[in-house]
């Protein structure tokens, strides 16, 4: 079976490899009849023949924005795959629960207040800040959804889903009064938070999130076994010599951080971990022990392809992602509505 | 083996197990038997572990308590077989059984890991399931597949193990009730112990070393089979009349209820 995992991961890591050097070559810039890729080799090797444009928009706009789309994608799934597991349910996603909403409320919150000490942070500080801010708003809101919706480890997935509708217009209400106060920089800024987008995307950020991604994983991808036994029920996990009350607390505060980095840097770009463990759902069943590292390649092929799409049909304008996500997205949720109806 | 000395346990204002006092020895196959609600689910729960225990040192298991014992470790001197009934698991039946043993592998089982599920899928006689969706079988064979993880779960060099069991018989067909006591008897005889809570007295009488007869929370009878089994007692206990004889082949106590 373990075999079985390194051929899926190794075929996928490959396809994800192919998509994004495809990705590469897709965008308005004309780089006079070259090839992005010798262009990229170009910069790779400080050659002086390319152009200070050429090195700006293969690198710092090309390369960042599909080095994020690879990142960001793979921690949404593996984040929703983490949740799913803990809730023991599919649509226990960070955005269905609220999770998403309440990283966004409290990096909204961040950016109107913080807005009278900009000029005087440097970047990475402010980016940081807002990070942390999403982080302690997506903490908060796991905590409150898992304590209202969960009792005696059995989650009540009505309340689980109400919950996150409850605080998702929480964070509607929160952003849309910011958005009526708020400076013209600010709207922008709050209205790329609300709809999702890979546009902002540096080497800065993408260091932050490549650490966050190191440490969660270093944590998280080892897990499938604890989430397999804990189908049995936590108790039934725990004579598995499952320290069920421990790993749910990593889940929690390590899911909060990946998606408080997430939002903080891309705004809310929803369902990608709805879709991503549904789709292996179906080819593996639930086995976490195959479908919790898969997803993190999984993840990152959807968004990457997603944000391609999302900057090219009309390009040079671009379609806001969180939109293509959504489109992928609403089926997959209603799928999974009438596939378990009857155990819900 | 295993000691609890004074047990209580009550949820909310109810009390549920009051000051039961139990030990069971090595090699022992211990029946608790009883009406409903008499707290024979919740002694077993508070003998293995699961529940809240306000007095940690009233249970011992190996003369340790629970929390002085490395969880990995424990869970290979111990397993606990659970009534499952509402439970999705949307795995085959082999990933379901694997998880017994889940305590003796990283991350790829080895070889002494497939051997043992292989044999515990075949003692429960559900090998031919092995690569059935596990949703997908009926009530007896789910609890057949439970039993081979349990099993697979001990099969290690341990001496002295405990297996909890809570109504393992549920839904089996004869032959396979027979079977799974069986099993559980053979377990027992290698020095290992094992606490089965049991609806079936004649069951309980044929395989049985010693039962221990709950009512309302208290012991209300332990000690061999025929010394428990007798009408007063379990008429009393079941508020229902009986009659008790002997079995005219293995001559243990057989009874009869009603009038």
């Amino acid at each position: 079976m373990q075999n079985k995992l390194s051929i899926y991961l190794i075929t996928s890591i490959l396809l994800l490899i192919v998509l994004a050097i495809g990705s590469l070559f897709m965008g308005v810039y004309d780089f006079g009849g070259k090839s992005p890729l010798i262009v990229l080799q170009g910069v790779m090797t400080g050659n002086p023949d390319v152009s200070l444009s050429e090195k700006y928009v293969i690198w710092d706009v090309r390369m960042a924005r599909i080095v994020m789309a690879i990142l960001i994608g793979s921690i949404l799934a593996v984040a929703g795959t983490s949740m799913q597991g803990m809730f023991k349910n599919p649509l226990a996603t960070p955005d269905l629960i609220g999770i998403t909403a309440g990283a966004t409320l409290m990096a909204a919150i961040t950016i109107v207040l913080g807005s009278h000490f900009r000029e005087y942070l440097p970047d990475f500080i402010q980016y940081s800040l807002l990070s942390i801010a999403a982080f302690i708003g997506a903490l908060v809101t796991t905590l409150l959804v898992y304590k209202i919706s969960t009792t005696q480890g059995k989650t009540n997935v009505v309340i689980m889903l109400l919950s996150g509708v409850a605080i998702t217009a929480l964070g509607f209400a929160v952003v849309g009064f910011l958005i009526y106060l708020s400076k013209d920089e600010q709207l922008r800024d709050l209205t790329f938070w609300n709809l999702g987008s890979l546009g902002g995307a540096t080497w800065g950020k993408n260091g932050i999130l490549l650490v966050v991604m190191i440490v969660s994983y270093s944590i998280l991808i080892h897990k499938g076994k604890a989430l397999n036994a804990m189908m049995l029920g936590e108790k039934d996990a725990e004579h598995l010599g499952i320290p069920v009350e421990k790993i749910k607390k990593q889940i929690v505060v390590l899911v909060a951080l990946m998606i408080g980095a997430c939002v903080a840097f891309s705004g809310t770009i929803g369902f990608v971990g709805l879709i991503v463990p549904y789709i292996l759902r179906l080819i593996f069943k639930s086995n976490y022990q195959i479908i919790l590292p898969l997803s993190a390649v999984v993840g990152s092929i959807l968004l990457l392809v997603a944000d391609t799409f999302s900057r090219t049909i009309v390009a040079p304008s671009e379609i806001p992602i969180g939109v293509l996500t959504a489109f992928m997205g609403a089926p997959v949720f209603i799928a999974i509505l009438i596939r378990f109806k009857n155990s819900m | 083996m295993i000691k609890g000395h004074q047990i209580n346990y009550a949820h909310k204002k109810y009390h549920i197990l009051h000051s039961v006092d139990i030990s069971v020895e090595y090699g022992e196959f211990l029946a608790i038997v009883g009406p409903n609600g008499a707290g024979k689910s919740t002694l077993l729960s508070m003998l293995a572990n699961e529940l809240e225990n306000k007095n940690p040192d009233s249970v011992l298991f190996k003369n340790k308590m629970f929390k002085q014992w490395d969880l990995k470790e424990l869970s290979k001197n111990k397993a606990k077989f659970s009534q499952h009934n509402t439970n999705d698991i949307p795995l085959m039946v082999k990933d379901v059984v694997l998880m017994g043993r889940y305590p003796y592998f990283n991350s790829t089982p080895n070889e002494e890991d497939l051997n043992a599920i292989e044999s515990a899928l075949t003692e429960t006689d559900v090998l031919h399931l092995k690569n059935r969706e596990y949703n997908s079988l009926s009530g007896g064979e789910k609890q057949r597949v439970h039993l081979a993880r349990v099993i697979a779960q001990l099969q290690n060099d341990v001496k002295h193990k405990l297996m909890f069991l809570d109504e393992p018989l549920n839904n089996l067909d004869v032959k396979h009730q027979y079977k799974a006591l069986r099993l559980i008897k053979d377990f027992t005889k290698k020095a290992n112990t094992a606490i089965v809570v049991l609806h079936d007295l004649n069951l309980a009488a044929q395989f049985a070393d010693n039962v221990l007869l709950m009512k309302n929370g208290k012991v209300a009878a332990h000690g061999k089979p025929h010394e428990v089994f007798n009408e007063r007692v379990i008429s009393e206990a079941y508020n229902f009349p009986c009659a008790i004889c002997a079995n005219p082949i293995t001559k243990n106590p057989m009874i009869i209820f009603g009038n």
